[in-house]
């Protein structure tokens, strides 16, 4: 029997019920379908993390007060280990440079009649290099306005768009709690970072956020590596214990009153990130496709004691117990094949729908595909088809054919 | 080609039982037949009287216990499943009483089928092979019909066009008239007679002495052995009469 023989046995056996068909494939249209899909969100949430990871600059780091004794909750804002001195002495430092502090707040401001609250965040000129910030409207905020404590405001686009609506923002007075704040510039956007809007900010000099907090430590600090990271934290950890007299010989994260990060380990947090993604998408996969496997072998088990006579005929007109196994085996591999291509089709056109859905929340999501994983997804269809359709393709070679035949 | 001298089937001393759970059912008792190319022979008998079961060995679809199976001169027994499969492919063909055409698959299709089994028939002579055959049963205008869109009468005679269309040195048809309107049987049997005209082996299988009597050779099988073995149509009659009685 030729090969094309097989072949178009196998499709007139798939295509005699097309309904049934189709209802068996759906576990395999399933399976591939949603690794296709949630690779594709995968690949998608990958691009927008490394947008942001290179929008901090590739040495970009952070150090946050607090312990990570305690997970999370313990990081960031109310906590007051980092002073004014620690930063003076950080600037000093040759394996950091664009250190800048940050204090920061929350609260309503004001424009006319128009109020909306915003996030305060005080800075100083080094902040913009830190984070590649450019303005794209007015001027940033520069060191002259952190030393001459003036009271200047630039605004994110997302908190000039509620103040101002179309009106243009430069050279207006804007009100921040009790202080007025003469606007100087536009920053680009950022979108969301952390899923939080990262473009509802007001920034104002460092100098004034201090004296109008009346704050005696920052909230966080950024700055640059001059050279590898693992040195730079090094000298941050080892300077920044001296001052606040830790003694932590061991690196225990948990005895220190601060938390350095760098974006190299936000890499690695990615990095595990996917790798945890992968895993949930496989351990997905793995069980629709025997779930859909399983479906498959249970009809063909049902197609082989249906079509008892017709494989006695064949058997009866020459095939032999190869013709049968191929023939049963190809019909059970074409059900995967046809389910895996049905669920990539689907899978990807789930992705295009969510990805022009995302993108009004996430400005930065695009529609992404990992080409691996749907491969991957289509050849553990095949292989189920293969390994589920074996059973089933075995009953139908080793009927005798003269009991076939007399079957009713 | 084949000596005219030696005969086409010869079994010698065969027997058949069936074993079920360890228990043995013996169906045929130390059977000796000849039977030679152009014959048209019909193998008779009550039901369980074993004819069915002598007819499937001699068509390769069951195999004896005991004895000796001889077909075209040489010995069956050493075959394996594929040289079984390759002979009813190549060798043998089949009308079985139901039909068994493939549902929804046209007239050529389903007496192309068995040219797909068949290890030297090129592909691309298949179709007029086929188309060849259908004619030779006189439905050429049905060529394209599906095969449940056909009479009962009409679904026999593309059972006998695929049996015709691998050319194959005997055809075995079992009980072919046996789910047919008696107008339709007697089409039915014309058909196997004319084939058996242009010289093909034809062994029937029946219960019916009216479809039995377009053979030109009876056997007669009761209780697994063979009770008479004749072409005297006349005797039979008197017999079959004399059991009315």
């Amino acid at each position: 029997m030729h090969l094309t023989d097989t072949f178009q046995s196998a499709l007139k056996g798939i295509t005699v019920n097309v309904n049934r068909s189709l209802l068996t494939m759906l576990g395999i249209i399933i399976g591939v379908g949603s690794v296709v899909l949630m690779s594709a969100i995968g690949s998608s949430m990958q691009g927008v993390i490394l947008g942001q990871i290179s929008s901090l600059g590739a040495k970009s780091m952070v150090i946050f007060p607090g312990s990570s004794e305690g997970g999370p909750s313990a990081l960031g804002a109310g906590r007051d280990s980092l002073t004014f001195e620690d930063i003076r002495e950080l600037e000093q430092l040759g394996t950091i440079t664009t250190v800048a502090p940050i204090i920061y707040g929350a609260g309503p401001a004001t424009y006319g009649k128009e109020e909306s609250s915003a996030q305060i965040f005080g800075v100083t000129a080094a902040f913009f290099d830190n984070q590649n910030l450019p303005a794209i409207e007015g001027r940033l905020i520069d060191t002259s306005d952190v030393n001459g404590n003036r009271y200047v405001a630039l605004v994110a686009p997302e908190a000039r768009d509620k103040l101002f609506g179309q009106e243009d923002p430069i050279g207006k007075s804007i009100k921040v709690g009790s202080n007025h704040y003469t606007v100087i510039g536009v920053t680009k956007a950022l979108g969301s970072q952390f899923f939080q809007s990262a473009d509802n900010r007001i920034y104002i000099p460092y100098s004034v956020a201090r004296q109008v907090t009346g704050q005696k430590y920052v909230n966080y600090v950024t700055m640059t590596a001059t050279e590898s990271f693992a040195v730079a934290i090094d000298d941050v950890k080892f300077l920044l214990r001296r001052r606040h007299g830790i003694k932590n010989p061991a690196d225990d994260p948990k005895k220190d009153d601060f938390i350095v990060h760098s974006s190299e380990e936000a890499g690695q947090i990615l990095g595990s990130v996917s790798l945890g993604l992968t895993l949930f998408i496989t351990t997905i996969a793995a069980i629709s496709l025997i779930v859909g496997g399983i479906g498959i072998m249970n009809i063909m088990l049902v197609s082989v004691t249906e079509r008892t006579r017709e494989i006695g005929l064949r058997k009866a007109l020459g095939a032999t117990h190869r013709d049968i196994l191929l023939q049963f085996l190809t019909e059970s591999v074409m059900l995967t094949v046809i389910g895996g291509l049905i669920g990539m089709v689907g899978g990807v056109a789930l992705a295009v729908i969510t990805a022009s859905i995302v993108k009004n929340i996430l400005a930065t999501y695009v529609f992404a595909i990992s080409l691996p994983s749907m491969i991957i997804a289509f050849l553990m269809a095949v292989i189920t088809g293969l390994v589920f359709g074996i059973t089933p393709a075995k009953r139908a070679a080793e009927l005798s054919p003269m009991e076939a035949l007399r079957y009713e | 080609m084949a000596d005219p001298s030696v005969p086409l089937i010869e079994i010698q001393d065969l027997s058949k039982s069936y074993f079920n759970d360890g228990v043995e059912t013996p169906v045929l008792f130390h059977l000796n037949l000849k039977i030679h190319k152009g014959e048209f022979v019909a193998i008779m008998g009550p039901s369980g009287s074993g004819k069915s079961t002598l007819m499937q060995i001699l068509g390769f679809l069951d195999a004896h216990t005991n004895g000796e199976y001889i077909f075209q001169g040489e010995p069956t027994q050493a075959l394996d499943d594929d040289a079984l499969a390759r002979i009813r492919a190549t060798r043998v063909s089949f009308v079985f009483q139901a039909f068994n055409l493939l549902p929804r698959t046209t007239v050529l299709q389903n007496v192309m089928l068995p040219l797909i089994y068949h290890p030297t028939i090129p592909s691309g002579e298949r179709q007029k092979r086929a188309e060849r055959a259908i004619e030779l049963v006189g439905l050429t205008p049905r060529t394209d019909y599906l095969s449940s869109q056909l009479s009962g009468g009409q679904k026999q005679r593309v059972a006998i066009a695929r049996a015709l269309v691998t050319n194959p040195d005997v055809i075995f048809a079992d009980e072919p008239t046996g789910n047919l309107d008696s107008a339709s049987g007697v089409a039915v049997m014309q058909a196997l007679k004319k084939l058996n005209d242009d010289g093909h082996t034809i062994i029937l299988v029946t219960h019916e002495l009216g479809t039995a009597q377009h053979a030109k050779r009876i056997i007669r099988i009761k209780d697994g052995h063979v009770e008479s073995d004749t072409s005297d149509f006349t005797r039979l009659n008197t017999e079959s009469a004399h059991n009315l009685k």
